[in-house]
């Protein structure tokens, strides 16, 4: 325990000096939630919904922090930390390189869950948002969408050859989740033929579980993508127990 | 039987390049003993295969009588280990660095004490990567010891060292020694190897070429230094003798 809380002050002061997850993690869905706000304000989702714009969004938007940890910030952050061999170093002492991987999945969470509260409190005090849904299955899509953006980051960052490849990787994954999956472009707004390009996307699939939990829509509404988040989830969690490289 | 490190028959390959053959060392307790030999001649891939941080093919190896593969975590307790390869974080500072690496100790010693007996106390709030090399190579000797290890191990600490800098690490290396640490180190300078190693074996091509004292070494080669035993022995010295 006291290695754990040891390290996971030092590391998340080493994330925070380094800036780019308070940017992308923190500042980043903030700052698209006011835009989204202030152009379609408190407005209907579209004509006769029962619920707004923000509302219709706030799923989605909790997701731009997950999505930054998991498949940016784990993959280049562990690529690092074996290159550098961190990894390696923790194999010649009494704690195992392992205990450095569920720091850095803390911090990753708690950027995440910062965002989360942030987002609520801005939603609500800026633009009268109040979750529809039930609190409970949202936080459980919530839970699923995390753990698999983090599997596949932890999988990429442990089995690419070098941190320069796991860096084109991270950008070919997160870029396009970023702008398609429905995180910051609503996939509301988007032409059908986008749509369907879009649904390949993991992160698409798990903003449909966010926002019919938030709006509570009919749970059967989301079988199939939570089945999708469910099987990459356990792939890759067992690709990378099985092919993870410590050095 | 006080052997602190036990090695026999150690062999390893990467597919078909041998790249540690059939060696066998002891170190024993409170000695200096110094694996030498070219760049590629195997010492890292020894060093790592003792760490237990490379699989063997064949052979043994005990540290303080515990196998490094299967007790790692309780016998990693009182080794200490210095890699060639810097491993630190980026924008990491000295007292951060020595914090961590004295969590993972039960029985961690008071890292100021020992960055003021080195001589980098005031380096504590500084950046790892804004030390100097010998300031680095002064701090990674604190944190090897920081566990109050019975053993280290330090793998090339004064590979790109200037020769100030060189001698300040000799002189904490010996003071060790003279303590009664038991290390086993490589090295490629041979003055370094004369002053501090009790016992030393030299590796070529994964095999070993020579084991013994560093007297022992000079008295079988045709020379009256270490240097040119140590060339002697691994055929460096006729290597050059061709380029001239």
């Amino acid at each position: 325990m006291k290695t754990f809380k040891t390290m996971i002050i030092t590391e998340t002061k080493l994330s925070l000096r380094g800036l780019d997850m308070l940017i992308f993690a923190i500042f980043m869905p903030i700052a698209v939630l006011i835009i989204l706000g202030v152009i379609y304000g408190e407005k209907p989702a579209f004509a006769g919904a029962d619920y707004t714009f923000i509302a219709q969004s706030f799923g989605a938007l909790t997701t731009i922090s997950i999505a930054a940890g998991g498949v940016m910030g784990l993959p280049l952050l562990v690529s690092d930390y074996r290159s550098k061999k961190i990894l390696k170093r923790f194999q010649v002492t009494p704690v195992s390189p392992m205990m450095i991987l569920i720091v850095q999945v803390t911090i990753y969470t708690l950027y995440a869950v910062v965002s989360l509260v942030l987002l609520y409190l801005t939603a609500a005090l800026f633009f009268s948002y109040r979750m529809q849904g039930s609190l409970l299955h949202f936080m459980g899509g919530y839970l699923l969408v995390l753990i698999t953006m983090f599997s596949i980051g932890v999988m990429v960052g442990g089995i690419a050859k070098n941190s320069k490849i796991a860096g084109v990787i991270a950008s070919l994954l997160y870029f396009p989740m970023f702008i398609f999956s429905g995180a910051t472009l609503p996939y509301e707004v988007m032409p059908a033929a986008m749509r369907r390009a879009a649904d390949v996307l993991p992160l698409t699939q798990g903003i449909k579980i966010l926002k019919a939990a938030s709006l509570g829509e009919a749970a059967d509404n989301i079988f199939v993508p939570v089945l999708v988040m469910t099987v990459l989830a356990v792939s890759c969690i067992f690709i990378s127990l099985r092919f993870f490289k410590w050095e | 039987m006080d052997n602190v490190i036990q090695a026999e028959g150690l062999s390893k390959s990467y597919d078909k390049l041998t790249a540690v053959n059939n060696l066998s060392l002891s170190v024993k307790r409170g000695t200096v003993f110094g694996l030498l030999g070219a760049n590629g001649a195997g010492k890292s891939t020894a060093i790592e295969c003792i760490l237990g941080t490379k699989k063997y093919d064949r052979g043994m190896v005990r540290i303080l009588n515990r196998d490094p593969r299967t007790e790692r975590k309780i016998l990693f307790q009182k080794v200490g280990v210095q890699f060639q390869e810097a491993n630190y974080q980026e924008n990491i500072t000295v007292s951060e660095l020595c914090g961590v690496t004295g969590a993972l100790y039960h029985n961690a010693l008071d890292s100021d004490k020992l960055l003021t007996r080195f001589g980098i106390a005031d380096k504590k709030k500084s950046f790892v990567k804004d030390l100097s090399g010998g300031q680095k190579q002064r701090l990674f000797i604190v944190l090897a010891l920081i566990p109050n290890p019975e053993v280290v191990f330090l793998d090339e600490l004064t590979t790109g060292l200037d020769a100030r800098a060189r001698r300040d690490v000799w002189k904490i290396l010996r003071g060790l020694k003279e303590e009664g640490m038991t290390m086993l180190l490589t090295s490629h300078f041979m003055d370094e190897v004369e002053v501090l190693c009790d016992m030393i074996c030299i590796l070529k091509n994964g095999e070993t070429v020579f084991y013994g004292t560093t007297e022992e070494a000079i008295r079988m080669s045709p020379h009256d230094k270490m240097e040119d035993a140590y060339l002697w022995f691994t055929d460096e010295e006729g290597q050059q003798d061709e380029n001239i």
